[in-house]
C-alpha cells in the first residue's frame, strides 16, 4: 500500500448535505490529503477561502444561502481572494444544461456528476495537476480557458444532445 | 468601396490568455506524488471501500428524504418537494438506489422547467413521480425490478411534458425568431 501522504496540500469541500461531505472528506484522507476544510455554504466557504486558501476546491452547485455557482464567480473575481486561480471542481446532480453553462461561465475547472465514484474524482484531479488550463481575462468572464482541449480533427459524434437529451430550450 | 475593412456590428472582446505557471500550479514534485498516488490502484481501491462502506448510511438519508418530500406534498409545497427531490437524485447513486435517482432527477428536471415557464406543475405527474420515489426507494431490488420500467416511463411522460411546455413558449409573440443555429 502507497503511503503518500500531503502534509501541505489544503482541499476544500463546500457541500450542504452531510453525508456527501462526510464521503467527499473519506476519499479526499484516501489520498492522502491531511488538510481538509469543510463549508457548508458559499459564504461559509469564501471566509474558509481567505483563511486556508486550499490548493483545490470541491463545491456542491445548489446551497443556500450562497450557491456554488455565486461562490465560484466570488473566488474568480474577488480581489480578497489570495488565490482566484484555484482549481475548482463542482460537483453536482444538476443535469439541467442551463444550471451547467451557468456554472461553467462562472469559471469552474470541472465537474463531476454525482454519484460520487473514486475513479471519478480522483480522474478530475489528475486533469487538473496534470493538464492545468489557461485562464483567461476579458471584460465578461476572468476563469480557466472554456474552449480547451479542442481536436480539430474530430468530427463527431457529438454528445451534448444526448447528455441534456430531456432539457428544453427554455430561457 | 473604400477598401476599409468592413466591421463586425458584434464588437469582440478583447481576452488576456494567461499560461499555467504564469499563475501558481502545483509545483513538479507535488504533481508527480500525487499523480502517483491517483493512479495507484490500491488507493482507488480503498476509496472505493469507503464509498461502498457508506450505502447504507445512504440509503437512510435518503428514505429520510423520502419522508420529507412526502410531507412536502400533503402541505402542496412545490418548493420543498424540488429541494428534497434534489437530495434524493444526490445521494441515491451512491446509496445504490439508481432508480429512485432517476425518478428524482426527472422530477427535478420537470419542476425547474416548469418554474423558469412560469406554469403550475402538473399535480398528477408530481403525485405519480412521489408515489415511485417512495416505492422504489423501499423496494429491496429497486433498480432491477420495479424501479428501471417505472423510470423509464417517467422519463417519456416527463419529456412530453416538457416538449408541449418548449413548444408553448415557441409560439408565444415575440418567441418565433428561428433558434440560435437554425
Amino acid at each position: 500500500m502507497s503511503a503518500a501522504t500531503f502534509d501541505h496540500l489544503k482541499a476544500l469541500i463546500v457541500e450542504d448535505n452531510v453525508h456527501m461531505r462526510t464521503l467527499l472528506r473519506s476519499l479526499l484522507t484516501a489520498l492522502g490529503i491531511k488538510h481538509v476544510y469543510e463549508a457548508s455554504n458559499g459564504a461559509d466557504a469564501f471566509v474558509v477561502l481567505r483563511d486556508k486558501s486550499p490548493d483545490l476546491i470541491l463545491t456542491d452547485l445548489s446551497m443556500k444561502p450562497v450557491d456554488g455557482i455565486v461562490f465560484t464567480r466570488e473566488v474568480r473575481l474577488s480581489h480578497d481572494n489570495p488565490n482566484p486561480y484555484v482549481p475548482i471542481i463542482m460537483i453536482t446532480g444538476h443535469t439541467e444544461r442551463h444550471k451547467v453553462e451557468a456554472a461553467r461561465d462562472a469559471g469552474v475547472t470541472e465537474f463531476l456528476a454525482k454519484p460520487i465514484t473514486a475513479q471519478g474524482l480522483f480522474l478530475r484531479i489528475a486533469e487538473i495537476v496534470e493538464r492545468p488550463r489557461p485562464f483567461v481575462r476579458c471584460d465578461e468572464y476572468f476563469g480557466p480557458d472554456r474552449r480547451r482541449r479542442k481536436d480539430e480533427t474530430f468530427t463527431g459524434p457529438w454528445r451534448r444532445h444526448e447528455d441534456f437529451e430531456s432539457d428544453v430550450e427554455l430561457k | 468601396m473604400t477598401g476599409k475593412k468592413p466591421t463586425s456590428p458584434h464588437k469582440r472582446a478583447r481576452a488576456t490568455k494567461i499560461p499555467p505557471g504564469a499563475y501558481p500550479v502545483f509545483s513538479r514534485k507535488t504533481a508527480s506524488h500525487l499523480l502517483h498516488a491517483l493512479r495507484d490502484p490500491e488507493i482507488t481501491a480503498t476509496a472505493a471501500r469507503v464509498i461502498a462502506s457508506k450505502v447504507e448510511d445512504m440509503r437512510v438519508a435518503v428514505l429520510g428524504y423520502v419522508d420529507r418530500i412526502e410531507e412536502a406534498a400533503r402541505a402542496a409545497d412545490v418548493v420543498t418537494i424540488f429541494e428534497q427531490a434534489h437530495e434524493i437524485r444526490g445521494l441515491a447513486g451512491n446509496a445504490g438506489l439508481t432508480a429512485t435517482g432517476r425518478i428524482a432527477n426527472g422530477l427535478c428536471k420537470y419542476l425547474d422547467v416548469i418554474e423558469r415557464a412560469g406554469h403550475q406543475p402538473d399535480q398528477e405527474l408530481v403525485a405519480l413521480h412521489l408515489e415511485a420515489i417512495a416505492r422504489a426507494a423501499h423496494a429491496e431490488d429497486e433498480a432491477t425490478r420495479l424501479g428501471d420500467t417505472v423510470a423509464n416511463e417517467l422519463t417519456v411522460l416527463v419529456d412530453k411534458k416538457l416538449t408541449e411546455i418548449n413548444d408553448s413558449a415557441r409560439r408565444k409573440p415575440g418567441r418565433d425568431a428561428p433558434a440560435r443555429g437554425a
